[in-house]
């Protein structure tokens, strides 16, 4: 009678598994917990959760601590992920001549064009000349309407640009219809006497004229030239409810290419790639590169000196001069950020293109041996550090019901995506690639615009849907739920995440399409190419199919939709692929404790 | 000291010139009966007749309406008849001018109502979206504290209230006569921007008091509701 205890300790959870060797020498789990890590992983701040874990799980079979003869706990992989994001592209409106964006309620579908003219100075219009008439706050609608309508007599009025949000107001008031364009922040920058075209589209749809070039031609009697150089606004244009543009001499949109820099990848030689070819590219260059010894960045470029931050967080953690740093891997995803247009008239954004990096940075061993001596002070126990984690959690992964050798284990975690394969010899093949969960959360704050991480880290982890009433709400695939009692007014008209004990409104106004699509791909992106990128490292001949089985493990595991989307890509490999059920109990969690238990009477035989 | 008639004269006759000057902090704070026949305690009497109570005779009862577009504000009593300004001087007229406006802008259509049978603003807000097309209504007491209302909810649970009277601006009610229009197109509702204030209670609570009372005064639970087109 002997109870051992393994110890896995994890960038955010502590998790524990008793086992006990009867007299037979045969091993019986008992009990697990989890808890969150305490400190720094890998630090002797860690020492306070492994003991609160130890008496979680033996507080379960009301047990004291002092009866567990040994305590196992991991060699932890001294591989620590960052992310970084930076933008690759600018996007400048010179001389105010295009306005796009999306007012909730502009009114009067339609195009017209005309001359610019301040409200102020109908009196100087003269009649025959179409105008296009902006009025700022400072009127009220219905002065506005007022002196339309007493104009509309005399003068040929087209069009309205408005800046308070009045649009409609205006419109109900007017005899005879015109598009109305409202919500122009800066309306006083729009230059007068100047031609300009603009267009409100009917409901649901997009503008349609100003978003082709040969539209903005019409309107504008541009000539050939002239359309080839309009061709960026009308690019630019797509998607949008309302638009302007006005003819200025040398008025365009700009889109600019920030000098990303090149990458600089080191393993027998040194290979350049440039970030502008985008990720798929960066990740090829990485792939031919083969072993990496360490990756920079040209100096004075937003990647190099988004390697540079890289290296001086990880060396800062780690107490180590940023020098010795070296980033081993990293994985490049293309993503899109919203970004305010410099020199718009309506605050618009556009879409820029960015570049998502994870880097995976190797360090000196983590002091495992410092947290077991403290541990062995602290309880008296004998403590020892026993065994790799990935083969830990590979062995784990392997008390999961229905599996066999030669099986590949997939740890999906927070910053790095570790993989193990067992071959049916029993030999353990590993690696530890950049980018998991912490990757995806970003990419989606950054698609999404949204503020805080944390509302990122939350659509990532739960379900959408939309409450439609106090009594019921649409879910994410379209289903209807009803609520038993009504719930909280505050929830009306929100898209909410499902948390399993109370909906999180999410503040942006972001449809829920949007958000499930931009999770969705994210999640992809990342875990999917991770996963592949990972397993055919490590399979034998290099080759997936020569894998039959693979076992999720990680916190990642427990996403509700990523073991689906690798189960889905894997398939295709012929590969049974599946959340792990550690010890046919414990889900995807506690395979490296479960390991680490396991491997003792390995040892021991 | 010595109390005889004459002094005890000369007393009433001093506070009788002060309530003069002003009539109604005297009456607030000694008689509830707002002006009610019949719950006077006799205290005011003397000082104050009764106010004269308003007749809306004629007037249409208000109907529930079948436009699904529709959202009501449901005003109080006293709105621009006895009370002309919020708590703060608004002119009511820009008040429901401006609230009218923020519910055309999203295409809904407004439609005033003013709820006699109560003064407190919930239950206004309440009868306003009972009798709404689209179930959402305003309830807004005319010293100016409003709230969105939906037909289904508790009385004093409600969509958004709007407390701090002394503080709203035009601004103010023309965002929430957007925000009405959003919940009935179940759109998200923008977060309105408000002051707040601790000190407001203190500074205005009398004159809330006061105020609240001249609406109360106007309570008529014969004829609830009615269509108010003066708005």
């Amino acid at each position: 009678m002997k109870l051992i205890a393994g110890v896995d300790i994890g960038n955010s959870t502590t998790e524990v598994c008793i086992g006990e060797i009867g007299g037979d020498g045969k091993m019986r789990f008992l009990s697990s917990s989890s808890v969150m890590t305490t400190g720094m992983k890998g630090t002797v701040a860690n020492t306070a959760g492994v003991i609160h874990a130890l008496d979680a799980a033996m507080g379960k079979i009301n047990r004291p601590v002092s009866e567990i003869s040994l305590i196992r706990i991991n060699e932890a992989a001294p591989v620590i992920g960052d992310t970084a994001m930076e933008t690759i592209t600018e996007t400048i409106i010179t001389e105010s001549s295009m306005i796009g964006h999306n007012p909730s309620t502009p009114a009067g579908a339609g195009q017209a064009a005309g001359t610019i003219i301040y409200i102020g100075h109908l009196p100087e219009g003269k009649p025959g000349i179409p105008y296009i008439v902006t009025a700022s706050s400072l009127s009220a609608y219905d002065e506005v309407a007022d002196v339309i309508n007493r104009y509309a007599k005399k003068l040929d009025i087209a069009g309205l640009i408005l800046q308070a949000d009045e649009a409609v107001l205006v419109e109900n008031r007017l005899e005879h219809k015109i598009p109305i364009v409202d919500e122009v922040k800066s309306i006083n920058s729009i230059p007068e006497w100047k031609m300009a075209a603009i267009e409100v589209a009917l409901p649901g749809q997009s503008v349609r004229m100003l978003s082709n070039p040969y539209g903005i031609a019409t309107l504008l009697k541009l000539d050939a030239d002239e359309t080839k150089a309009a061709t960026p606004i009308a690019k630019s244009l797509i998607g949008k409810r309302s638009a302007v543009v006005i003819r200025t001499p040398h008025g365009n949109v700009k889109e600019n290419v920030l000098p990303a820099g090149e990458l600089y990848v080191k393993s027998d030689q040194v290979y350049p790639v440039n970030i502008d070819s985008g990720a798929d590219r960066i990740m090829e260059v990485l792939g031919q590169a083969g072993e990496v010894i360490d990756i920079s960045g040209q100096p004075d470029t937003n990647i190099g000196n988004m390697l540079i931050n890289i290296k001086n967080g990880m060396g800062n953690l780690m107490g180590e001069e940023s020098g010795e740093i070296r980033i081993t891997d990293i994985l490049a995803v293309d993503t899109l950020a919203p970004v305010q247009i410099s020199g718009s008239l309506a605050g618009e954004s556009c879409m820029e293109k960015a570049v998502g990096v994870a880097a995976m940075v190797k360090t000196k061993h983590l002091p495992m041996e410092k947290i077991a001596d403290e541990l062995k002070r602290r309880l008296h126990i004998y403590v020892k550090v026993a065994g790799v984690e990935a083969v830990m959690a590979a062995l784990g992964a392997l008390t999961t019901p229905g599996t066999r050798l030669p099986l590949a284990m997939l740890d999906l975690g927070g910053g790095s995506t570790d993989a193990a394969v067992i071959d049916s010899d029993g030999r353990v093949k590993t690696t530890h690639k950049a980018g998991a969960g912490e990757l995806v959360s970003m990419i989606i704050q950054t698609e999404l615009g949204l503020s805080s991480r944390h509302t990122a880290e939350q659509i990532k982890k739960y379900p959408l849907a939309k409450v439609e009433s106090l009594f019921h709400m649409r879910l994410e695939n379209g289903a209807m739920h009803f609520f038993e009692n009504a719930i909280e007014p505050k929830y009306f008209g929100n898209v909410v995440l499902l948390h399993p004990e109370e909906m999180v409104i999410i503040d942006e106004d972001i449809p829920l399409e949007k958000i499930a699509a931009v999770r969705k791909d994210a999640k992809r992106k990342v875990f999917v190419r991770n996963a592949l990128r990972a397993l055919t490292e490590i399979a034998p001949g290099h080759n997936l199919r020569n894998i039959p089985n693979v076992v999720l493990v990680g916190g990642s595991a427990e996403d509700f939709e990523v073991p689906e989307m690798l189960m889905e890509e894997l398939a295709n490999y012929k590969i049974v692929c599946g959340r792990g059920n550690i010890r046919a109990s414990e889900g995807p969690r506690n395979a490296v404790a479960t390991g680490l238990v396991l491997s003792y009477t390995g040892g021991q035989q | 000291m010595e109390i005889n008639e004459q002094l005890i004269e000369q007393i009433a006759k001093i506070v009788l010139e002060q309530i003069n000057g002003k009539p109604e902090p005297a009456a607030a704070s000694t008689c509830t009966c707002g002006g009610q026949p019949g719950k006077c305690n006799g205290s005011c009497a003397g000082k104050k007749s009764p106010a004269v109570k308003t007749s809306y005779e004629g007037y249409a009862p208000a109907k529930k309406g079948t436009d699904p577009k529709e959202v009501v504000v449901g005003v109080g009593p006293a709105f621009q008849k006895e009370i002309r300004n919020t708590i703060n001087g608004l002119n009511l007229d820009d008040v429901i001018g401006n609230i009218k406006a923020g519910i055309e802008e999203e295409g809904m259509v407004p439609r005033v109502v003013k709820v006699l049978k109560t003064s407190d603003v919930c239950f206004m807000g309440l009868e306003a979206a009972k009798i709404s097309g689209s179930g959402i209504g305003i309830g807004l007491q005319s010293k100016g504290t409003a709230v969105i209302h939906q037909k289904d909810l508790y009385p004093l649970s409600n969509l958004e209230l709007f407390p701090q009277a002394p503080l709203m601006t035009l601004e103010t009610y023309r965002a929430i006569g957007k925000n009405a229009a959003k919940y009935v197109k179940g759109e998200k509702v923008s977060p309105i921007e408000g002051q707040n204030d601790p000190m407001v209670r203190a500074k205005y609570q009398v004159k809330a008091a006061l105020m609240h009372i001249k609406e109360t005064e106007q309570v008529d639970v014969s004829r609830p509701i009615i269509e108010w087109t003066e708005a």
